[in-house]
């Protein structure tokens, strides 16, 4: 039976009812489903490009000047070892990360040998570099992806080591944000997309978030939220849980990392009240009360601090038979730390004294060859010393050769 | 053809035997009238039903609840009724935070907690049989009606009992979606169209949007059933015009359409379309059987094997038409079956539907039946019938609980309870718990994580449970690799910071093994039958 006109009404009006029924319900959710929708055209990423409103990265300041901890001549010692003097041939990555976050990217030097800032910055930045050092048979640091530049990391040869160590490194290191940044395609890509990309593939429980959380630091607050691919809410306050997860000893340099980021984020706070919940921040804070607690306890009587330290007293009474790197990488990790944490984290001043007496000795103890082989840790060294003096290695360093020509 | 109902013989027959004599004083039987108002009064075979289906309800009543997921609804159910709102991220889990958690159940959830919370978790059980039962008992009806005989309705409720077990003994809120399935496909199938489908068929997907996430299979087979029509006429008239003129397609096409934009009644509006293809996708859930393609192996598999034959026989000798629907139904949703053993729940009873019917007629004609006498229908069979189903609800747990109040001590309380739940759920482990709440993060067995939120120490921290979809990937990870002691699996404890292990003893061999091994970090606090307690020397 052909269909009325009264039908053809109603069925007229059921279309108008649909329509505007799935109309309204976009309106009043747009925003979550165009991100949703983006997510199922993306390959399931829905991260939400976070507006970066700083050009330049967030500083951490050093809170003290101490030449009766350490003086002039000491800090030149120290840094005078630690200049990037790397060959020209398979410079590795790790060891340039760690001298441009140390040195800064404009730091020069009289010693044509040593690598300025601005070489060690095109070395991570620029694929043609970085193949002018390691050669076509190693896969380029630099990798491009339909969505951005990332960073090759991993113990694989020729890679960045530990996850968004890259753009740490870059970040404390002072650079932009529009750095240029060629991939092996050379197509003109930033800074700022890297770290992008980073927003883009975290992960709250990967292995190691240490850097990650210092380099999201510097450069998102105020913001102090931001969605990443898999649709989470990831917070600073998610990544300051992560960071106090677990034993202490745990994560990259016997812990020590993880420690340095909690002091970074609570010092964030300082600035941007937002960054942390007030419940997280206190239970950070609680956290490095307790490291303290723990180097008050652990430290020898020569000044270092054993790689066990969270063990506190036992860790003296029951010694681990570390290596000489591994008491480096204790005490002058804590040392860096110390160093931008207020003085209610300190341990007695005598203990600070006495583990810049070894760390100093040590290190200008040290053959070139020997801190090459251990650079990564004798920069934290290097870094600590320069800090405790409120000032940055490169301005002391040209200072220093200015008066001692 | 429908088999036609007849009067059923008043005379009785000339050669019928004389009545025996009777004793002095005793009462003429014959004399006796059928008083019942005649819309009351069944036939034997219709009692017989009732009385199958009361058989069901009773057997189902008395399976325990799993110890799984049903859990894990009631504490969000929980969450909800105690927080007034919806979570936006996941609630329960600290490893979860952050996590969007569009909470595709969330009526059902609240619904079971009150009901839990008021009436204890035998209600529970009566909800789950009362599911089961009346699924079952609507698709008898409709084949019944629609066929004639109420031998094809025990066929319908045979096979799809049949297939759909493994399915059905689990209680979740799938057989919320699994009732408005069943009111859905009663509608569809219908011989004529009523009024009230109008209202009815969009209130069961306003309704089943905010019950449970499988609406769109409701869509789906409505879809079905437009598609299939648009096919018959078109074959029928070779012209597209007859689509516009065929009333039957208009009803069924505004009914999918109406029902589309009805499911928008829900917290979430059109995100809950998005959340069905997210959650689908989720790669964790290829991790578990429940999301398996259908193999052979699995006995669900075998089953859906067995409907599959009885239906490719029933076909063959059937004299029905088979209309483009219902092998579009039965294609679509066996398809989906293959991908993924979860939809053999929703072919069920397609497939249960096609073999009563198409079997019923095919016996007819073997038999060479047109016509068959319409059965007496008497007051007895209808007050049997009645007797029956209260006896299978005063004997179900729900009903005990009825009749006789709620247990009157905590030992009776937990008595109760025991002979609720599944033998696998940790009740006495989680006592213990509660008198020795974990400190920092704990490891849990998969499976065990919903009843160790809903019963466990208040502040627990677990590490999963079954809303796997809502675990990042990262943690679902490491939680296969420190179950199945792959590598590095005690350094992954290390890193979450994990203090106390629980664990099902039969599904953790491995890891049970490896935790007594290393005694020098972990400590069995707890044994029993099925649970062991791990707990480690020096906390983090």
């Amino acid at each position: 039976m052909p269909a009325s006109s009264s039908t053809r009404v109603a069925f007229l009006a059921v279309q108008v009812v649909v329509v505007g029924a799935f109309a309204a319900t976009w309106v009043t959710k747009a925003k979550a489903l165009s991100r949703e929708f983006r997510g199922l055209k993306q390959n399931g990423s829905e991260y939400t490009r976070l507006p970066v409103t700083r050009n330049e990265p967030l500083e951490i300041s050093s809170l003290y000047n101490r030449p009766d901890l350490i003086s002039d001549e000491e800090l030149a010692d120290v840094l005078r070892q630690i200049q990037p003097r790397f060959p020209v041939k398979e410079m590795k990555p790790n060891h340039v990360e760690h001298a441009l976050r140390t040195w800064g990217v404009h730091a020069t030097f009289r010693d044509p040998e040593v690598r300025s800032g601005a070489q060690l910055e095109k070395f991570l930045t620029d694929t043609a570099s970085f193949l002018d050092s390691w050669g076509p048979s190693v896969s380029p640091l630099l990798q491009e992806r339909s969505t951005g530049v990332t960073v090759r990391w991993g113990s694989e040869k020729g890679g960045s080591v530990h996850h968004d160590h890259w753009l740490t490194s870059l970040t404390e290191a002072g650079a932009t944000l529009d750095t240029p940044v060629f991939g092996p395609a050379r197509h003109s890509s930033t800074l700022g997309d890297v770290l992008h990309e980073s927003l883009r593939d975290f992960r709250l429980d990967e292995k190691e978030t240490e850097w990650t959380a210092m380099a999201f630091g510097m450069w998102l607050p105020p913001e102090s939220h931001w969605i990443g691919s898999d649709g989470r809410r990831y917070s600073f306050d998610l990544l300051a849980r992560r960071l106090m997860r677990g034993q202490k000893e745990i994560g990259v340099c016997s812990g020590t990392h993880r420690v340095f980021s909690l002091m970074v984020l609570i010092r964030l706070d300082d600035e941007f009240p937002a960054v942390l919940s007030d419940s997280v921040r206190d239970e950070a804070w609680t956290y490095l009360e307790q490291v303290r607690d723990a180097i008050v306890a652990s430290q020898f009587e020569d000044g270092h601090w054993p790689s066990n330290w969270p063990d506190g007293a036992d860790a003296v009474t029951n010694p681990v038979d570390d290596p000489l790197f591994k008491k480096v990488i204790a005490t002058g990790h804590h040392l860096e730390w110390l160093s931008i944490a207020p003085k209610e984290l300190h341990p007695p001043e005598e203990q600070i004294r006495k583990a810049f007496r070894w760390v100093i000795d040590t290190t200008k103890s040290q053959t070139q060859q020997e801190i090459l082989d251990r650079y990564t840790f004798f920069s934290h060294v290097g870094a600590a010393a320069a800090r405790w003096r409120g000032t940055h290695p490169a301005v002391f360093w040209k200072e220093w050769e200015e008066k001692h020509p | 053809m429908i088999a036609m109902t007849v009067e059923p013989e008043t005379l009785p027959p000339e050669n019928e035997a004389p009545e025996p004599p009777r004793k002095r004083g005793e009462a003429d039987l014959s004399l006796l009238e059928d008083r019942a108002p005649d819309w009351s009064k069944v036939t034997r075979s219709t009692a017989g039903l009732a009385v199958c289906l009361s058989i069901v309800f009773a057997l189902a009543s008395f399976l325990p609840l799993w110890h799984t997921d049903v859990w894990g609804h009631l504490s969000y159910g929980r969450w909800i009724a105690q927080n007034g709102r919806l979570p936006e991220t996941e609630p329960l889990l600290p490893l979860c935070e952050g996590v969007r958690f569009i909470d595709t159940v969330w009526l059902s959830q609240v619904a079971g907690y009150f009901i839990e919370k008021s009436l204890g978790v035998t209600a529970l059980q009566f909800l789950f049989a009362a599911s089961i039962t009346f699924c079952a008992a609507l698709l008898c009806i409709t084949t019944s009606r629609r066929s004639g005989s109420n031998l094809a309705g025990a066929i319908a409720v045979g096979t799809f009992l049949y297939v759909d077990y493994q399915q059905l003994i689990i209680a979740r809120p799938q057989l919320a979606g699994m009732v408005c399935f069943a009111v859905v496909f009663a509608i569809l199938t219908s011989p004529r169209w009523r009024t009230w489908y109008w209202v009815a068929i969009p209130a069961t997907f306003a309704l089943w949007a905010n019950l449970h996430g499988s609406f769109p299979i409701g869509l789906i087979l409505l879809a079905c059933f437009v598609v299939g029509r648009m096919f018959d006429l078109f074959r029928r008239t070779g012209s597209l015009r007859s689509w516009w003129s065929d009333a039957t397609l208009r009803r069924l096409f505004l009914s999918l359409q109406i029902s589309a934009a009805i499911v928008l009644l829900n917290p979430y509006g059109l995100q809950l379309y998005l959340e069905t293809v997210r959650v689908s996708a989720n790669p964790n859930l290829r991790d578990l059987v429940d999301w398996d393609p259908l193999t052979l192996r699995m006995s669900q598999g075998k089953a859906a094997a067995a409907a599959l034959m009885a239906l490719a026989v029933v076909f063959r000798f059937s004299p029905r038409r088979v209309t483009a629907a219902e092998a579009l139904t039965l294609t679509v949703f066996g398809l989906g079956a293959c991908f993924s053993s979860r939809i053999i729940v929703w072919w069920a009873p397609v497939v249960a539907y096609s073999i009563a019917m198409h079997g019923e007629a095919a016996l007819r004609r073997w038999r060479q039946m047109d016509t068959r006498p319409a059965a007496a229908r008497s007051g007895l069979s209808t007050v049997a019938m009645l007797g029956v189903m209260w006896i299978a609800f005063a004997y179900s747990p729900f009903g005990m609980r009825v009749i006789h109040g709620a247990p009157k001590t905590p030992e009776e309380a937990t008595n109760r309870l025991l002979r609720s739940v599944s033998m696998q759920t940790p009740v006495a482990a989680v006592k213990y718990l509660n008198e020795h709440p974990p400190v920092g993060q704990c490891f849990n067995t998969y499976e065990w994580g919903d009843y160790l939120l809903w019963a466990g120490p208040k502040d627990a921290k677990w590490f999963v449970a079954s809303h796997a979809h809502l675990v990042p990937r990262e943690v679902w990870e490491d939680y296969l690799r420190i179950s199945s002691l792959s590598r590095d699996w005690d350094s992954r404890l290390d890193r979450y910071g994990v203090n106390t292990i629980v664990l099902e003893r039969y599904t953790s061999p491995d890891l049970v093994r490896g935790l007594k091994e290393k005694s020098d970090v972990w400590s069995l606090e707890y044994e029993d039958r099925t649970t062991s307690i791990f707990v480690r020397k020096k906390p983090v």
